[in-house]
């Protein structure tokens, strides 16, 4: 893979993690299968969803297995409602476990947010209220998850679009608590931080000051939609400069943890956005950044946290004969 | 809402993502604070917009060829609609689609006519819808790749049906239909006219094979009693044919075409 990359990433200090400097990543999507299975293109590591593959018994499981006999394998979740008041789902959790052995998964992220209650899935990543209640409520769950798992939660910071009047804890705080309580890890999405902090109106310096920063393994980069009086995260474009900046300052801090570029929705070609990644090294070196490349201009509406590019094209593999 | 506990306030926010329309101001208002340039209920709003474009469009690739049947604004009635009568209940969104083609003729409009006034066109969008379910589960159920498979030597009592066959039938020529959108043709919508069909996963690639009405009785059959010779007797009595002339058939016209195809396995590797 990409030495120069791997070994300048490595060279950042982070006494006491046992979670490696993997490079940087590309997370998985279906439209890139067939693509990575003919290139085996120089990429670090992959993120793979694991909701995509948990319960796969077809295409998408095979493509997984190939490609984690040859990257490094993170999970990425969006279905474990870390912070509902409905009782964990614990098939969920055995059959999550079961992949993260499968695939030596070598960490498992989620976010921190509930996704439905009463039995129902939003399939969105909903705000949670910040809470001394709410602490306790997570602070228990994260230990249940980490028993099934038998290793740490790592958790991201989600993008929100609402504060809650009830609010008594910064999100900041909230995760240095629950690391602290818990033992689980984080993963800054710098990006959800600029969408959350635009969209509340509060600073992104102060957002960063209050930081566990140590408690970081993983990084996460996308682009956004700004609709003018709001951002909405999209995650189908490049990474702004506003992110790159957090990103650069963000970075150091974490003493190197791995950064991993989403994107999710008008998805291009895999080099495209493996490019977008590869941009990072200009942030991490700090060598002149690179431009951006050219892309499409977009199709779709502005839709929070699209899931459609997690349903495979089902069509494409189908066709009628006569015997 | 001014001191909610959590779960209060989680109820209260999923009720107001399905039925937005029943969330009151004053209640969106005590429970946000106003965004920087927009107020609670556009902060809320997002959420709520989002909520609904998202899980139409994947509707929309989970049946893509109901979709073009429809046309785009009527597919989204009718999944706008469907999303709030049954809103998702899976941590997997594979499964959103899984009541669709049953809540459509649970839901239709004239299903308090008799069957003969029943307009046909909606019959026609159920059994698509079906059809479209039918393979997108199999897609990515447990099949039988990476096994061996039966060369056509075995003796029947060694042959079973690959466990994730799909045995259909269809008051449209539902499957000819999905395919022709496939190919990036404009069809018609069909006339009635029944098709029969066994459709099957193998090398993850899925093919849809038309069975005649005989055929497809005798697969069910296998399914049902889960033997060859129990089928072929079963199948023998149904059309009052004698069971060497039913055993020959089977023999001499189908059984090594539908072996290559993969419809059947050996029990072993199960
Ligand atoms: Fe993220």
């Amino acid at each position: 893979m990409d030495g120069a990359v791997k070994q300048s990433v490595a060279q950042a200090e982070n006494p006491g993690s046992t979670f490696e400097r993997l490079g940087l990543g590309v997370g998985l999507r279906n439209s890139h299968f067939d693509h990575i299975l003919k290139a085996w293109p120089e990429v670090d590591w992959f993120e793979a969803i694991s909701e995509n593959f948990m319960d796969s018994g077809g295409r998408p499981r095979w493509v997984l297995d190939q490609i984690k006999e040859r990257y490094p394998i993170v999970l990425h979740g969006v279905s474990m409602s870390i912070g509902s008041t409905d009782p964990l789902d614990r098939a969920y959790l055995a059959k999550l476990k079961a992949l993260a052995d499968d695939v030596k998964a070598r960490w498992v992220s989620d976010h921190l947010c509930w996704t439905g209650i009463m039995g129902l899935n939003s399939h969105d990543l909903l705000p949670l209220m910040l809470t001394e209640e709410a602490l306790t409520h997570v602070a228990a769950r994260v230990r249940i998850v980490q028993d099934v798992l038998e290793r740490p939660l790592v958790l991201e910071n989600p993008s929100s679009y609402v504060q809650f009047q009830q609010s008594t804890i910064s999100e900041p705080d909230f995760l240095r608590a629950l690391c602290d309580q818990t033992g689980c890890k984080l993963l800054l999405d710098v990006n959800n931080v600029y969408v959350t902090c635009f969209n509340a109106g509060t600073s992104t310096d102060d957002y960063m000051k209050a930081f566990p920063f140590e408690h970081v393994v993983q990084m996460h980069l996308a682009g956004h939609q700004h609709c003018g009086t709001h951002i909405v995260d999209t995650h189908d474009g490049p990474v702004c400069d506003e992110v790159w900046q957090l990103f650069r300052a963000a970075w150091q801090k974490t003493g190197g943890a791995s950064p991993l570029l989403e994107w999710d929705g008008d998805v291009p070609e895999f080099d495209r956005v493996h490019a977008e990644v590869l941009r990072a090294r200009a942030y991490i070196d700090g060598i002149d950044p690179v431009e951006a490349v050219a892309t499409r201009s977009r199709t779709s509406a502005a839709t929070s946290t699209p899931v459609d590019f997690m349903v495979p094209n089902v069509m494409g593999d189908s066709r009628m004969q006569t015997l | 809402m001014t001191t909610a506990t959590l779960p209060d306030m989680q109820r209260w926010m999923m009720e107001a993502l399905i039925a937005p329309g029943r969330v009151d101001g004053a209640s969106v208002a005590g429970t946000f604070k106003p965004g920087a340039h927009i107020d609670a209920a556009a902060c809320l709003g997002i959420y709520q917009r989002s909520y609904i474009l998202r899980l139409r469009q994947c509707l929309i690739e989970q049946f893509p060829a109901t979709a073009h049947a429809l046309g785009q604004d009527l597919f989204c009635d009718f999944a706008d609609e469907y999303l709030r009568s049954c809103p998702s209940d899976s941590y997997t969104l594979y499964e959103l689609g899984r009541r669709f083609a049953g809540w459509i003729s649970d839901n239709r409009p004239d299903k308090d006519l008799p069957e003969s006034e029943r307009e046909s066109w909606i019959d026609f969008m159920i059994d698509l819808a079906t059809y479209e379910r039918a393979l997108f589960h199999l897609f990515d159920a447990p099949g039988h790749e990476g096994k061996p498979w039966p060369d056509g030597q075995e003796a029947d009592a060694e042959l079973t049906l690959l466990p994730s066959l799909v045995l259909g039938h269809y008051r449209f020529p539902v499957a000819w239909y999905y395919h022709e959108v496939r190919a990036g043709k404009s069809p018609a919508h069909p006339g009635p006219a029944s098709q029969y069909v066994a459709v099957v996963r193998r090398d993850f690639q899925t093919t849809t094979y038309p069975l005649s009405p005989f055929h497809h009785r005798f697969l069910m059959a296998v399914q049902q009693l889960g033997s060859i010779d129990a089928a072929l007797e079963d199948l023998a009595a149904w059309s009052q044919r004698p069971l060497e002339d039913v055993r020959n058939s089977w023999r001499t016209d189908v059984r090594q075409g539908w072996i290559d195809a993969g419809f059947f396995i050996r029990r072993g590797d199960a």
